[in-house]
């Protein structure tokens, strides 16, 4: 059958989109501003049918190998009945689903294991799709030059503490991005571009402090990690954090408050560095409205996200582009009552 | 009319090499049940003088007519073997050799059985193959005296003066501007502290003045064609665009070109003009204009400017052919290139240097005329740490080389040592993963380093560097493996003791020379331990770190013994080729010269008279792609007759055997 040709060329990239649990549970607003920007860049997001939890590397594939693949091998082969590309918008989602995919596609034994519990549920992994990070479909599918021409304004130069996260990168073998590891650019290029600085600090590779089970086991020392990244960016003069996985931007984020409290003593002054994920501020660079990229919170909310304020930068920023915090904040309460 | 076969089968022990794991009696019993086997023998050393004496006692016995050894590889001792029987008065070609040791019984040491089913079927093939070999007659030609030693460096100046010595006439040709190579750029050397310059400037004056050496700087070799004793071979004379009979080295040209460019010198840490000697001491002395960046303004060609006029701007590349008995290669290494190892920093922060970079500050015509400096501010560093094994003994792809490059531990402690004379305060750490000081005198300069001088030596290999942005200073962050803690400090300026590797152009070299290379990248030895100055190409030597990394001592020992060798050969005057060229069946041939234009050495010719092609023996190497292309099959290649290959294959197809 011949394929036609110019029916593809107009058809738009078409990606199964997994929430997985950060985002849904904490972070809401980051799936409202993720579908809203790769709506505007023409992407066709699928919803994904009955997705479950990664499962999460860290308590998971460090306890149970079997069923993590097992689990993992389901959430996938729900995105290959949607005959679409997996995209995820969380780094541990990313570590889980990749490393899932690579083993299944590779190793016979385990794919005809996991396979035969997927039939009792009539799933099956074929191994038809690839497993993406969202950096990748923005990066490299889409393309910086895409990206480049659908950003309107600039965010005047606004200094970011750009930060990438482990599984990201990690290991580079199974990752996109030519076996960099040391000093990867691509998430400083996307921030770049829509007008921001990526402000270089010292250990900006260091993990947040969350991943591998830390902070559900050991939240001191997990914490501990969070108060020397946090030190570092506020050392290198950063005016915020720049994220692409919902789990660091919880350590990032809701940490802040937390090392303020445990290590009070040790550190000069208490953090408040805003944290954003990066299509947050795209969507603003691209000329989306506030309100619909999860940018302004109400100002009854107590003990949700984002738990560090946002008010002064984003006040800073939105003047520059003609909003007014405060009355994006009342007409919210408008729309809400 | 066909003499009766006589085989004689002689079954190598090699000690336990081959008896460990084949047994021997059962293999005597099933090689004599084999097809025109007179008699089998065993030896625990066949190569030996003994075993040598039991060959030839068989074959002036008349009790055999041809020859077969089972032992190690052919490439070991087919010589030694042919000798034997030449020496009892048989044909040497007469005789095959079968591998039961590399092909058998080491690789399949495990597995006795298997290893000797394969050693049975070695046997059978080279038993069906000796039935059907013919003596042949050796070629014999002769060695021209020439030399030709491709590369500059201390290596190749030592080959060259030694071959010059003896009488024989020598092409230096070296692909810079100046002889002196690597050694030139470093300013001591270990353990003695000599000065470098001060050791091979007279060296390479030496090579320029001696009535046996043509040197041939700025100069590459472009074409190869021949064989041992008589290699043909094409060299490029790049164009200085100076002219060398009138350049007296004033130096006035490069004190008016208006052109600076970065000096490769000095590794980029000083600038050149683009009219430029490399350095002050030389050789040969003339003055080169680099062409990639001369912006022909004209200047250095004025008379007042260049007085001998001396300056040709269409000076051109003049190709000179050399007749060339036998070749040496020496034509060194590479630096290793550190920007990709990311977490040193190297071209990232200003501080992070290579210690080819620390030898030209040390040097006192360097740079800095021998006062070392941090390049961010030109101080001198009150604290220096030098990170060892960067770019060798690393197994990960794309992070350098597996190898050590065994001179990185003795450097390092040597400009540590220097800078400590110069800066008795200053605090110097190496980061070393285990110290390698094995050379003569090596160990005892390793002991003063670390007990008269005081330098800290930290097990442990970096995980990172990074820089502080308020003084360019260096933080180190590692482990000290052997206290077992972590360890963060904070330096002045680092050293990255940056490997050695093959250059980046060996592999054109191993192509135009046809010599193999191993799998660390630098060139083949034939034996890693008997022929370690030989390649597999007869009448080509090889020398210095070209061939694996070394020092300066055992760089110089191995150029010595590369000319040696070379000198033997040509001191013979003639060599004895194998004649393995093919021959046309003229009553055969049509002529349809499918085979001449299929020739890579140009060896077959067409023969108008007499309307077939003929094949010249001297100029054909044995390849064999005539005989395939042939549509008449009217070609054979000696020793290697279609029969004498058919035999062998179905020798072990009939009995089924493990291939």
């Amino acid at each position: 059958m011949h394929k036609n040709l110019s029916h593809e060329e107009i058809t738009p990239p078409e990606y199964s989109f997994y929430l997985g649990c950060v985002i849904p549970n904490r972070y809401p607003f980051v799936e409202q501003a993720t579908r809203n920007v790769l709506n505007e860049l023409g992407v066709r997001l699928k919803d994904m049918q009955g997705a479950s939890c990664c499962p999460a590397p860290g308590v998971f594939r460090s306890f149970d190998i079997p069923t993590w693949l097992a689990i993992g091998a389901r959430n996938i082969a729900i995105a290959e009945e949607n005959n679409a590309d997996l995209v995820t918008m969380c780094n541990g989602c990313y570590g889980t689903l990749i490393d899932v995919d690579h083993q299944l596609k590779t190793d016979e034994k385990k794919r005809t294991f996991v396979n035969n519990h997927l039939v009792k549920i009539d799933k099956k992994f074929k191994g038809s799709i690839k497993v993406k990070h969202l950096a990748e479909v923005l990066y490299m599918d889409l393309g910086m030059d895409k990206i480049r021409d659908s950003v309107t304004r600039l965010l005047g130069g606004l200094k970011c503490a750009v930060h990438y996260g482990c599984h990201l990168t990690k290991p580079s073998a199974i990752r996109p991005w030519g076996g960099e590891t040391e000093d990867p650019r691509f998430f400083d290029e996307l921030v770049e571009v829509i007008g921001c600085e990526s402000t270089d600090y010292k250990d900006k590779h260091m993990c947040c402090g969350a991943g591998g089970g830390v902070r559900s086991a050991i939240k001191e020392v997990s914490l501990d990690f969070t108060r020397h990244k946090l030190e570092m960016m506020r050392e290198a003069g950063a005016e915020c954090i720049v994220v692409m996985c919902p789990f660091c931007m919880l350590q990032l984020d809701l940490g802040q408050i937390e090392v303020n409290s445990i290590f009070k003593d040790e550190i000069s002054a208490p953090f408040a560095i805003p944290v954003f994920y990066y299509t947050q501020l795209l969507g603003l660079a691209m000329g989306m409205h506030p309100n619909d990229l999860g940018l302004v919170k109400h100002h009854n909310l107590k003990g949700v996200p984002p738990f560090v304020d946002q008010e002064p930068i984003l006040s800073r920023i939105f003047k520059e582009l003609g909003y007014d915090y405060k009355q994006l904040q009342k007409q919210s309460v408008k729309t809400e009552s | 009319m066909e003499e009766d076969l006589k085989i004689g089968v002689y079954l190598c022990h090699c000690g336990v090499n081959i008896a460990g794991v084949i047994d021997m009696d059962e293999l005597e019993e099933f090689t004599k049940t084999l097809p025109n086997v007179n008699l089998v023998r065993q030896y625990k050393f066949m190569c030996s003088d003994t075993g040598q004496s039991m060959i030839k006692d068989d074959i002036k016995e008349g009790l055999v007519n041809r020859v077969v050894v089972a032992a190690c590889s052919p490439r070991m001792h087919e010589p030694t073997f042919r000798r034997a029987i030449e020496s009892a008065g048989m044909n040497k070609f007469l005789f095959s050799q079968a591998n039961i040791r590399e092909h058998s019984s080491w690789i399949s040491m495990k597995d006795k059985e298997g290893a000797s089913r394969i050693a049975k079927d070695h046997i059978r093939m080279q038993v069906a193959k000796v039935s059907k070999l013919e003596s042949l007659q050796p070629q014999k030609v002769k060695v021209t005296p020439n030399a030709l030693v491709i590369g500059g460096g201390i290596a190749g100046i030592n080959a060259a003066l030694d071959l010059a010595e003896q009488n024989f006439h020598v092409y230096l040709v070296e692909k810079t501007a100046t002889i002196g190579g690597h050694m030139a750029q470093l300013d001591k050397t270990f353990p003695t502290m000599d000065c470098s310059a001060c050791i091979l400037t007279p060296k390479m004056v030496d090579v320029n003045q001696h009535e046996n050496i043509t040197l041939m700087a700025y100069s590459e070799v472009d074409n190869v064609e021949g064989y041992v004793g008589n290699f043909k071979v094409t060299v490029r004379q790049k164009a200085r665009y100076v002219d060398t009979e009138k350049c007296t080295g004033c130096g006035n040209c490069a004190e008016e070109c208006p052109v600076t460019v970065p000096n490769e010198f000095d590794l980029g840490l000083s600038l050149r003009k683009a009219a430029y000697l490399p350095f002050p001491q030389a050789v040969p002395g003339y003055y080169t204009i680099d062409m990639d960046h001369c912006i022909k303004c004209g200047i250095c060609a004025d008379p007042s400017v260049c007085e001998p006029d001396a300056i040709r701007y269409d000076d051109k590349d003049k190709f000179v052919k050399l007749d060339i008995g036998t070749i040496i290669v020496a034509t060194g290494f590479d630096p290793f290139d550190p920007t990709a190892l990311k977490e040193y920093g190297y071209e990232k922060y200003d501080n992070v240097i290579t210690s080819m970079q620390m030898e030209r500050l040390l040097s006192s015509y360097g740079p800095t005329l021998g006062k070392p400096v941090r390049p961010s501010d030109l101080t001198a560093p009150h604290s220096i740490a030098f990170i060892q094994c960067v770019g060798s003994r690393d197994f990960h792809p794309g992070r350098g080389h597996k190898y050590c490059s065994r001179v990185c531990c003795m450097y390092a402690m040597k400009q540590a040592r220097q800078y400590m004379e110069k800066h008795p305060d200053a605090k110097i750490y190496i980061f070393y993963m285990d110290i390698r000081a094995f050379g003569k005198g090596y160990e005892e300069f390793y002991e003063i380093a670390s007990r008269e001088y005081g330098i800290m030596f930290i097990r442990g290999r970096l995980s990172e560097v990074y820089e502080d942005p308020k003084d360019k200073g260096i933080w180190l962050r590692g482990e000290d493996t052997l206290l077992q803690v972590p360890v963060e400090i904070k330096v002045d300026m680092v050293v990255l003791s940056v490997g050695i590797e093959a250059r980046d152009d060996s592999d054109k070299i191993a192509s135009l020379l046809s010599i193999q290379k191993t799998e660390d990248g630098f060139f083949m030895e034939a034996h890693p331990k008997l022929r370690p100055v030989d390649t597999l190409t007869d009448g080509i030597f090889i020398a210095g770190v070209s061939q694996g990394p070394k020092d300066i001592p055992d760089a110089v020992a191995q150029a010595k013994g590369a000319a040696s060798s070379a000198a033997a050969l040509m001191a013979k005057g003639e060599v004895e080729i194998e004649p393995y060229f093919a021959v046309i069946d003229e009553a055969i041939c049509t002529g349809c010269k499918a085979c001449n234009s299929m020739c890579p050495f140009g060896a077959i010719t067409f023969d108008k008279i007499s309307g077939i092609s003929v094949i010249n023996p001297a100029k054909c190497k044995g390849c064999g792609t005539c005989v395939a292309a042939c549509p008449f099959g009217a070609i054979a290649q000696n020793h290697f007759k279609e029969e004498q290959l058919d035999v062998i294959i179905r020798s072990v197809l009939k009995e089924g055997g493990v291939y």
